[in-house]
């Protein structure tokens, strides 16, 4: 089954460039040029996946991402120009799966893509709870790290850390989420809990914690775990 | 008008009252002594009555008070008495001798007056000049400056008008002026001359009209009233203040069109830096991009597809470095127009991470080598400036450096020290003086080429986490830039119980 992906992007050099580009692979593609068209679509002919862009004519993309959220799962990864964090930020708590700042490459949009449809529905499919590849192996229901065979011993805060990044594997969690859902909401400022752990969890599991294969950091939003 | 005549008015009342009394003083006196002087003595008395009021008084006064005094004399002391007959020729002359000394006295006296008058006068004047000369010298704007002027004018006569030309040459504020008055002020102006009574010019006027200036400098004008035709040094004063003022007047045109100057000067330097940086920095890569789309356009079946896949690479990595600039530019105006609010806890060691995965896919990218000391301490800043730095600088040995990229981090005492080192040509000696400064970008080829506004930001950016960022260059070739990043007492971590 074809997957439908709807574009909204008010630019039109870059939504025919979009449209070419995830039809060559595959996808069946719709284009919106404001939010009220958006939404029009979304009512009558549900896509699979949204590729969202913020400053619309008709006002701002975050606001369908609020409006989604509360009515679907549906994946949406947000493209736009916005440089500050702190929008992204919000963005991503608000509940979107990912966001790409302009200029992007293809290659990226497509892979944040295919992350996003994986984890389509993820509220409600249970979690990844395995992971193996390049010498790590995780098993979270039975509390087993391993890197490259041998066991890792990891503290109960840097096991849950570890299985909260897992569990959204591909996609970026955002620190606020990171710290509410392993430390508890009371800790969601004291972002150097992160710091001090994600330090500590890389230089158990990497090979090169100072250039981490799995444990990306994303600077000023959050973490993601790499699984590509 | 008419409180000066009031006043001689007056005046002349007392010094007649004066008169009066002082001979009837001298009378009383001859008559008390009556028994034991002579007549002459008598007359001498009257003689210091005389002399007192015509040098108190005014001429006219001065020969009233001595015909009253010889007739009081004649009266009341010369025999046959209380008759005006004059028995002897002696007293006749006594009588003229008064009148002579009373002319003599008087006329003496009043040119002492009208002297000093003259020297009160002109020392009141000298004092207006110079105190509206001191005015003008402290006075930072035009407003001030016509203000102390008009307050000088004031001060020497009664009504007066101050207007001035503006740059675009209005006279203002002439708000209210009758036309005919506006009309003598135009012409003042254009004749820069002194017009009014006792000028020649526009005798019929009320007023004197004074250009503020010379010829060709007429800055404005003032209206001064009285005016009376004789009244030469009046004008000439008018003239002398009007001239003092216009001087300060000027100064401060001068002043100000020199700021001006100088600010569209620094302005233009900093406009043609600016434009020099983009046209440079923005037209290199763009010319880059549009050969190779062209090429590509034209002359793809053409070209093997090795070639091809060059100019694509090409395209996508001056597109890159384009973003990149405009990210730079971007943010160093976020930084310079203020302090930035986010401050939170930050691993060099993930600033670092994330800055490497960035750009190893990119060229030169795979020559970057890490070396991250264990448990770094935390700093506190933007992650997102702080990448940026390091992204630059690594960006710039990629571009220029050649042989391996090294970036350490260590901590000291009181800082953490982030490094980079490359093996390139390094930087010209006559340039590192200049080497962090916006829009300074070397020579054409050089090294830090293009990076115009890269490296200025990177040291805003340690600036502005009060840390520093210095080049140095090596002994075997190639840069180090290393940046210093100040250590603060480290958060308490949270204890692993309560997880």
């Amino acid at each position: 089954m074809t997957l439908k992906v709807l574009v909204v992007e008010d630019d039109a050099e870059m939504r025919g460039l979009l449209r070419a580009s995830l039809a060559a692979e595959g996808f069946a593609v719709t284009t919106a040029v404001s939010l009220s068209e958006a939404t029009a679509i979304l009512k009558h002919d549900p896509p699979d996946l949204v590729v969202l862009d913020l400053g619309l004519p008709d006002g701002d993309g975050a606001e369908l991402v609020s409006t989604v959220r509360r009515q679907s799962a549906l994946p949406i990864v947000v493209a736009s120009a916005r440089q500050d964090p702190i929008g992204k930020i919000a963005l991503l708590d608000a509940g979107a799966d990912d966001y790409l700042i302009k200029p992007f490459s293809i290659a990226e949009l497509l892979a944040r893509i295919r992350v996003a449809l994986r984890h389509r529905g993820s509220a409600l499919q249970p979690a990844l709870k395995h992971f193996e590849g390049d010498g790590l192996r995780v098993d979270l229901e039975a509390r087993v790290v391993e890197r490259d065979g041998d066991p890792v011993h990891l503290t109960p805060t840097e096991f849950n850390l570890l299985a909260r990044l897992l569990r959204g594997a591909g996609r970026i969690v955002t620190h606020r989420q990171l710290l509410a859902d392993v430390w508890g909401t009371e800790h969601v400022e004291d972002t150097h809990y992160l710091r001090l752990y994600m330090g500590q969890l890389r230089a158990k599991l990497e090979r090169a914690p100072s250039e981490p294969r799995f444990l990306r950091t994303e600077i000023g939003v959050g973490y993601r775990f790499a699984v590509e | 008008m008419s409180h000066r005549p009031r006043s001689q008015d007056s005046a002349a009342w007392r010094s007649a009252a004066i008169a009066a009394a002082l001979v009837a003083v001298a009378t009383g006196v001859g008559a008390a002594l009556d028994h034991y002087v002579s007549s002459t003595s008598q007359a001498m008395l009257y003689l210091v009555a005389v002399v007192i009021t015509a040098y108190a008084c005014d001429r006219v006064t001065a020969l009233v008070s001595a015909v009253a005094a010889v007739t009081a004399f004649n009266f009341f002391f010369v025999p046959p008495r209380y008759t005006l007959t004059v028995e002897n020729h002696e007293h006749l002359i006594a009588l003229a001798a008064m009148l002579g000394v009373a002319l003599l006295v008087s006329g003496l006296s009043a040119r002492v007056r009208a002297e000093s008058q003259l020297a009160v006068d002109s020392e009141r004047r000298a004092h207006q000049l110079s105190a509206l000369a001191t005015e003008l010298l402290d006075a930072t704007d035009e407003a001030a400056a016509v203000a102390a002027g008009e307050r000088a004018l004031r001060s020497a006569f009664e009504r007066v008008v101050v207007v001035t030309r503006d740059a675009h040459g209005t006279l203002r504020p002439v708000d209210g002026l009758p036309p005919p008055v506006l009309q003598s002020l135009q012409c003042a102006m254009a004749e820069a001359a002194v017009i009014g009574p006792g000028t020649g010019r526009w005798p019929g006027i009320e007023a004197w009209v004074v250009p503020l200036g010379s010829r060709d400098h007429v800055i404005g004008v003032a209206r001064i009233e009285p005016a009376p035709a004789a009244d030469e040094i009046g004008r000439e004063h008018a003239t002398a203040l009007a001239s003092v003022l216009a001087q300060g007047l000027w100064r401060l045109r001068a002043a100000e069109a020199q700021v001006r100057a100088q600010a569209g000067l620094q302005r233009q330097e900093l406009q043609s830096t600016f434009l020099a940086a983009v046209s440079h920095d923005l037209r290199t890569p763009l010319a880059a991009i549009v050969a190779a789309a062209s090429s590509l356009q034209e002359q793809r079946e053409r070209l093997t597809v090795a070639e091809q896949d060059q100019m694509l690479t090409r395209i996508a990595g001056q597109a890159r470095f384009l973003s990149r600039i405009t990210e730079n530019t971007l943010q160093l105006v976020r930084l310079a127009s203020g302090p930035f609010a986010r401050r939170e806890w930050q691993s060099i060691e993930e600033v670092v991470g994330s800055v490497i995965g960035r750009l190893r896919g990119q060229p030169g990218g795979e020559r970057i080598a890490a070396r991250v000391a264990d448990a770094l301490p935390l700093v506190r800043g933007d992650a997102t400036l702080l990448a940026q730095l390091v992204t630059n600088l690594l960006d710039n040995a990629c571009r220029y450096g050649k042989g391996p990229i090294e970036l350490t981090a260590s901590s000291t005492d009181d800082a953490v020290i982030v490094s980079v080192k490359d093996r390139g040509p390094g930087v010209r000696p006559e340039d590192e003086a200049r080497l962090f400064e916006p829009f300074f970008s070397g020579e054409a080829k050089a090294p830090g080429h293009g990076a115009g506004l890269g490296l200025a930001l990177c040291r805003a950016i340690a600036e502005a986490h009060g840390g520093s960022l210095r080049y140095a260059r090596r002994r075997e070739g190639g840069s180090c830039f290393t940046l210093a990043l100040p250590l603060e007492a480290q958060p308490e971590a949270q204890p692993e119980a309560t997880a």
